[in-house]
């Protein structure tokens, strides 16, 4: 995965996954989170999530969990970088001057 | 197979077809996530989205086309764009189908698992067991001859008169019948004959003019119905007339009909030795236009 500042395609979908991101910056999610509260399908989830961290925009770590002792595997957790909360503020901020990015 | 293992066969399948770079960790996350899934359908949909994530995830991650046209049929944008198009709709087809499968291995089993559970609610069918016959080529015994003995029987003899007795008056006449049961005996004088006068129309009886049906006057029609009417001794009619014979025309026998209804209470009753009696006889009404 490359970390190059990229452009992304936007698209409704990515716009809703970035504005769930955005409301807290700092917070870590799985996928099945975003899903639970974009209720976006998996086979449109994932493909976005690796195209933001392919960008640039996102970061991704294993969840720290021994998974024996937590009865589940680990999940992958992303977070917002600051290129990515940059270039997300911006779209949103574009959009809220009416032109679309 | 279980829904677990199948869920968990389509996330293997779809990690494997995934970037070699990508596939173990996809396999992992997909797998993490799909335990976060409660419902069956929704893991079975999760399983089926990330097969469908991996065809896109792969399409995103080979090297960028080169149009092997010529700049000048095309932008570069729009050809890579068109094969983009196939690939997709190739893709698209195969998930529908995948899905579609699917959907008819679900509804399968469900249906076979309706069908064992409502025969085990169904009680057996009822056996049916032949009779054995006893006497199969046996007919039942036959009864016996019943005596029968001729008895002669007598009816005694009926006698019927039929005399026809003219009336003195009008010609009119009218039938009797005597039923002698025994044979009356024969008498010294000559039987008693009552004279009998028919009815007829009496005062104020309607004029035939005001029942002439109005279509019958426009079409020139003219002739004349039998009408039988039954009166009491006040000259009341005591049942519905008839056409005794009609005029051949429906028209005016119907008027002929609704003049002897209208004349009810204006018969002249017929009388035997003076006295009015009930009777019934034939009236005739002529309806004839005046030049």
């Amino acid at each position: 995965m490359g970390k190059k500042d990229r452009k992304v395609r936007m698209s409704l979908q990515t716009l809703r996954v970035l504005g769930e991101f955005l409301e807290n910056p700092a917070e870590l999610l799985s996928g099945a989170e975003v899903h639970q509260r974009c209720g976006i399908a998996s086979g449109t989830l994932y493909p976005i999530l690796l195209r933001l961290e392919s960008a640039g925009w996102f970061v991704s770590q294993w969840e720290s969990i021994d998974p024996s002792s937590a009865g589940r595997p680990r999940r992958r957790l992303y977070r917002l970088t600051s290129t990515g909360l940059k270039r997300a503020s911006e779209v949103f901020a574009s959009f809220n001057r009416g032109v679309l990015a | 197979m279980s829904q677990r293992s199948v869920t968990h066969w389509l996330i293997h399948h779809a990690a494997r077809h995934a970037p070699e770079s990508l596939s173990e960790r996809l396999e992992e996350e997909w797998l993490a996530d799909l335990e976060a899934r409660t419902s069956m359908m929704s893991r079975l949909r999760f399983a089926i989205g990330c097969c469908w994530a991996t065809q896109v995830i792969v399409f995103e991650h080979q090297p960028e086309r080169v149009a092997v046209s010529s700049p000048a049929i095309g932008p570069k944008s729009l050809i890579a764009y068109a094969d983009q198009n196939f690939s997709f709709v190739s893709l698209r087809s195969s998930m529908f189908f995948l899905v579609l499968s699917l959907h008819i291995v679900l509804i399968y089993g469900f249906m076979t698992a309706l069908s064992h559970t409502n025969r085990n609610a169904i009680p057996d069918p009822l056996q049916n067991q032949a009779r054995p016959r006893s006497r199969p080529n046996e007919l039942p015994p036959l009864l016996p001859a019943p005596d029968l003995k001729h008895v002669p029987i007598e009816v005694p003899k009926l006698e019927t008169e039929l005399r026809y007795e003219p009336d003195p008056d009008g010609g009119v006449t009218t039938d009797t019948v005597h039923e002698h049961l025994p044979p009356t005996p024969p008498t010294p004088s000559t039987p008693h004959v009552a004279k009998r006068v028919e009815g007829g129309t009496g005062a104020g009886f309607p004029d035939t003019a005001d029942f002439y049906p109005s279509v019958s006057i426009r079409l020139g029609e003219q002739g004349s119905s039998t009408v039988r009417v039954c009166v009491d001794a006040k000259g009341r009619l005591t049942s519905d007339p008839t056409t005794a014979k009609g005029s051949g025309s429906t028209r005016l026998d119907e008027g002929a009909l609704r003049l002897a209804r209208a004349g009810s209470g204006h018969y002249r009753a017929a009388t035997e030795d003076g006295q009015p009696v009930n009777s019934c006889y034939s009236l005739g009404i002529r309806f004839q236009l005046k030049n």
